[in-house]
């Protein structure tokens, strides 16, 4: 689908930096300011030193990666197939490694691993508009002004994360900064009441982040020294006005340098070839791979978009033949690569968009929003793997059993993640909020017992 | 190289195109986002004329802070104190200017003891080059977005750029602004560049109506390209499909007097369909305004191009124009005195100084929306409409109301920021920032061109929902090239900050710093702290002799990068 993997942009100095030797500048070696370099040094290696690697991860508990499928993508061609039926469609339904459970034909892959994921087949929700949809489906509830509602992200970081580590812990990879309704959702407030420290670090593009590099006219001791002035300055600004802007501000300045120290981690180019191989080139795919990495190395949770590719109002058929095996190859890849590393027990994977797609096709061929009945999958951090929930009628135009809310959905998704869903949120004065509202339960047929 | 998302999307289009459907992508705003659990106090409706406003401007300014004042007791709300003369000093500098106050300025406003200072200083500002310059900049991002290099730059060619300042120099009134985009036939060589609003759009009609809705008449209307508005009953299928067919007649032609739409007077007729597949016709429809009249052909018939449907151009050298015309019909049918082209400037021209629209977002003015204090936007637009669609008017009585001069200091208890009990912190555009680092560093003269735009890219924002910095941004003031290389280049030469390093001492020079960048007195805490940082070279001890100047210029390029990415340089507050 993309040549980026090949032809991607490269912008000089980004290619020869992370190296220790590098981080360090030569003056402070020479003048024996060796404490400074050393400690850098200390924290650069301690990074990717696979034994201290594998110790952190186990340390830190729970994880997760979002695969974000914005634009909604249709069950039909994927978990949900009604072979057939008038709904079907072009493609075929194939047996899976569960017995009596079938898939589109688009998804070889993952029938073949369909033990280990878990597929809801009853989602019913209540947006059918994008901005609406991804709102109540990344945030869990629908909003009410003025009040934000953190985005899951921002909630599983600050619940799980570890606020110390140089390591972001929230990261968006998202190659493509356009998406319509996405677009708008991403210039909001993700983070919301619980601030702009929780909110998502944003990578994508050149699969780096621009500006992560000191530059090399200014040394790290002058680089430190500005920065610890600024703070200063900064932050007694922020403190007499009781500012919230200022706060924001300055809670973005204050991860930096952390940032800075884990620049490698966000270079694709360090990570083994064949690995990039297997995921394929897209840039979806090559951001998956990204997510593992990040996971391995201590971020807390990845969400992976790319624009809105999947809101196929024309030609949905030959838009999904696309999209489908792409994303099939990579839920297989990113659940073998964590099972193969013992963390897919840990480690939770999500595949999902907004609503589902109409089971009737449009003038031009394309299915609508559809948000009655729909599907996603999730792996491991404590699902049961092999489980399908819920089902639709014959036809898919309506959940027959065991329909499922955004609300059960992020009740399930916390609890699996050992967060209690029904905790109340410490705001001050403001209104009571819960982590998820209306005392919803999850889903228990998805849950691994103990 | 494309990312895979935009070859779809642009794949998507050309296949839209292929198969003429009407269904591309349900591109729906943000509108309900805002409805639930906040009061329906008003939804948005056109205003029309009813009552007088106040005819002076301190009589309006009153009348703003008497309703807010009333809204604040209703709801006993404690509002935010009055500002110094030094805070409001900045503050208007930054909202009608576009910049910081130089030092000098800075001293005359602060040594006058006229009761009026402020109203005076308003006044001064308004009509100041600079303030042009603020709208224009303001404008061309509300009106036509942020472009690439080479958008700007095209802008820039085309005199666009310059023709929206000298509309706002000249405070040429909102509608007549309006009806020469719109119509986009200069009857004089001074409007040749309005054309731009339309040719940029490089005949993509769809776009245009997009662009026309929330410019012109406050609201938002992608989602209507598929269905009727789900959350706004007023906002049909059927506007969307009208406001196309307005201008689908349009096509773009550089001519030797410069990008022209000529304008075909047959074709143009389709049908859209709804979700459901019903089809209907797309008539000259555009909200509650009756439908204009036009001979539809039949379904078989083929209209046929003659030049009796034309007549001579306007003017010599421009193209023939339609006897029958579409867009003339907009503009004198629909546009001209539709009431919410003032009431969306109103709404507007408030948001660009209260930090929020009375209706929020400001350009979803759709009764899926509250208007916060509608009595405030019923005189605002009344008074604006009787008074010529005059923008400095409009922009003097809110600046100099009591509302407009209170502490950004957020109120204990109140956490509505629809109250307007304090004024709201908002970040700098990239242009008030490039513009207040020029003033308080760089002297007279161009900045670096590489420099704005970069400022201009990882600081998009224009009248932003929410006030949110990512990552990205301090990462560019840290490790970016350009700011790093304006902050050298000014350390020598005539520059400022090169003044600021011959002073005796250096908390002489922290000082200078502070009034130059922040526009205020320093404290004795900060200008400690900054000469402590000058006086502590890092480099070796044999360079720090007695010789030395007391200030190192490196450490003063490295103080002034601290200020000038401090929180209190990057908002207005």
């Amino acid at each position: 689908m993309s040549t980026q993997l090949q032809n991607r942009p490269t912008s000089s100095g980004n290619r020869d930096c992370g190296s220790p030797e590098h981080g360090m500048h030569r003056r402070l070696f020479l003048e024996g300011s060796l404490a400074a370099g050393a400690a850098s040094m200390g924290s650069f290696a301690g990074l990717f030193s696979a034994q201290a690697i594998a110790d952190e991860v186990k340390k830190q508990g729970k994880k997760c990666i979002l695969l974000w499928l914005c634009g909604a993508p249709s069950q039909f061609e994927t978990w949900d197939p009604k072979p057939g039926t008038e709904t079907a469609g072009p493609f075929a339904a194939i047996p899976t490694a569960m017995p009596g459970v079938h898939v589109s034909e688009l998804m070889p892959q993952c029938a073949s691993i369909l033990d280990k994921l878990a597929i809801i087949r009853s989602m019913k929700t209540e947006p059918s508009e994008h901005f609406q949809g991804i709102d109540v489906l990344t945030r869990g509830d629908a909003p009410r002004p003025p009040f934000t509602r953190p985005i899951l992200g921002s909630v599983v970081a600050q619940q799980l994360g570890q606020l110390d580590s140089p390591v972001p812990q929230f990261v968006l990879l998202d190659p493509c900064p356009e998406g319509n309704e996405f677009k708008a959702f991403k210039g909001g407030n993700w983070a919301g009441w619980l601030g702009a420290e929780y909110g998502p670090v944003r990578a994508g593009g050149e699969y780096s982040i621009p500006n992560i590099l000191r530059p090399e006219s200014i040394d790290e001791a002058d680089h430190a020294d500005r920065e610890a002035l600024r703070r200063f300055l900064s932050r007694k600004f922020e403190n007499d006005q009781s500012s919230a802007a200022a706060a924001g501000y300055n809670a973005a300045f204050a991860r930096v340098k952390g940032l800075m120290s884990c620049a490698p981690l966000f270079d694709i180019e360090r990570l083994p070839a064949d690995d990039r191989y297997r995921y394929g080139p897209g840039a979806f795919a090559q951001h998956a791979l990204l997510a593992r990495h990040l996971i391995e190395n201590g971020s807390t949770f990845v969400m992976v978009a790319n624009g809105m590719p999947w809101d196929n109002h024309v030609f949905q058929h030959e838009m999904h033949q696309m999209l489908v095996p792409e994303l099939d190859n990579v839920i297989y890849q990113l659940v073998n690569d964590l099972s193969e590393r013992g963390m897919l027990d840990d480690t939770l994977v999500i595949a999902m968009g907004e609503f589902g797609r109409t089971p009737w096709l449009n003038d031009a061929r394309g299915r609508d929003h559809y948000a009655k009945a729909w599907s996603l999958a999730m792996a491991g951090g404590g699902i049961r793997g092999g489980v399908v929930h819920g089902a639709t009628d014959e036809r898919g135009f309506d959940v027959t059993t065991d329909p499922v809310d955004n609300r059960e959905l992020f009740a399930t998704i916390f609890t699996t993640l050992g967060i209690d869903p029904a905790a109340e949120y410490d705001l001050g004065d403001l209104p009571t909020f819960h982590r998820v509202e209306g005392d919803a339960k999850p889903i228990s047929t998805l849950l691994n017992a103990g | 190289m494309p990312s895979p998302s935009r070859s779809v999307s642009s794949l998507i289009l050309r296949l839209a195109v292929l198969v003429a459907v009407t269904t591309v992508s349900l591109a729906c705003g943000r509108q309900a986002a805002a409805m639930e659990g906040s009061p329906q106090t008003t939804a948005v409706q056109p205003s029309d004329n009813r009552g007088t406003p106040p005819a002076s401007n301190a009589e309006l300014a009153a009348a703003i802070d008497r309703l807010l004042e009333e809204g604040w007791a209703a709801a006993d709300v404690q509002a935010a104190d009055a500002i110094s003369d030094e805070v409001f000093l900045r503050r208007v500098f930054l909202d009608l200017a576009g910049r910081i106050p130089s030092t000098a300025e800075r001293e005359d406003f602060l040594s006058d003891s006229r009761e009026d200072r402020r109203l005076l200083l308003i006044d001064r500002l308004l009509a100041s080059d600079d303030h042009a310059k603020r709208m224009a900049d303001l404008f061309d991002v509300l009106l036509m977005g942020r472009g690439s290099g080479r958008t700007m730059r095209e802008r820039h060619e085309h005199g666009w750029r310059q023709w929206l300042q000298t509309q706002f120099h000249d405070n040429r009134p909102w509608n007549q602004m309006a009806e020469a985009m719109l119509l986009a036939r200069p009857a004089t060589a001074a409007d040749n560049a309005a054309t731009w609003f339309l040719y940029e759009r490089n005949n993509d009609h769809q776009q245009i109506a997009e662009a026309v809705a929330p410019a012109f008449f406050g609201f938002r209307i992608e989602c209507a390209q598929c269905h009727d508005s789900m959350t706004a009953a007023e906002v049909e299928q059927a506007h969307y499909w009208g406001l196309v067919a307005f201008f689908n007649r349009g096509k773009n032609e550089m001519t030797d007097q410069g990008p022209r739409i000529v304008e075909s007077a047959v074709g143009g007729f389709s049908e859209f369909a709804d979700i459901e597949g019903t089809s209907s016709p797309n008539l000259l429809k555009f909200l509650d305004v009756d439908v204009v009249d036009e001979a539809r052909p039949a379904a078989d018939e083929e209209q046929q191009e003659s030049d009796e449907l034309y007549q001579a151009a306007f003017r010599d050298g421009e193209p023939r124009q339609p006897v029958f015309s579409r867009r003339e019909r907009f503009v004198e049918d629909v546009l001209r005195d539709h009431p919410r082209l003032a009431q969306a400037m109103a709404n507007r021209l408030w948001a660009v100084l209260m930090g929020r629209g009375l209706v929020h977002p400001y350009d979803e003015m759709d009764s899926a929306h509250t208007i916060e204090h509608p009595e405030i936007l019923q005189l605002l637009t009344d008074d604006f409409r009787q008074h010529g669609y005059d923008i400095r008017r409009t922009l003097r009585a809110i600046a100099s109301s009591q509302a407009y001069q209170r502490s950004s200091r957020k109120p204990a208890g109140v956490d509505d920021p629809a109250t307007f009990a304090w004024y709201l912190e908002r970040p700098l555009t990239a242009e008030q920032f490039t513009s207040s680092l020029r003033v308080a560093l760089y002297g007279a003269g161009e900045m670096p061109r590489e420099l704005t735009s970069a400022v201009r890219q990882a600081m998009p924002d224009v009248l932003p929902d929410e006030s949110v910095t990512t990552i990205a941004e301090p990462l560019f003031l840290s490790n970016g090239p350009d700011l790093q290389a304006l902050l050298q280049e000014v350390s020598e030469g005539d520059h400022p900050l090169a003044a600021m390093a011959a002073l005796p001492s250096t908390h002489e020079a922290a000082t200078a710093l502070f009034l130059a960048t922040l526009c205020r007195m320093p404290t004795a805490e900060e200008v400690e702290a900054v000469a402590t940082f000058l006086s502590q070279s890092p480099q070796s001890a044999e360079i720090s002799s007695n010789d030395a100047p007391p200030v190192a210029k490196q450490r003063l390029v490295h103080a002034a990068w601290a200020i000038v990415t401090s929180a209190e340089f990057r908002f207005n507050h």
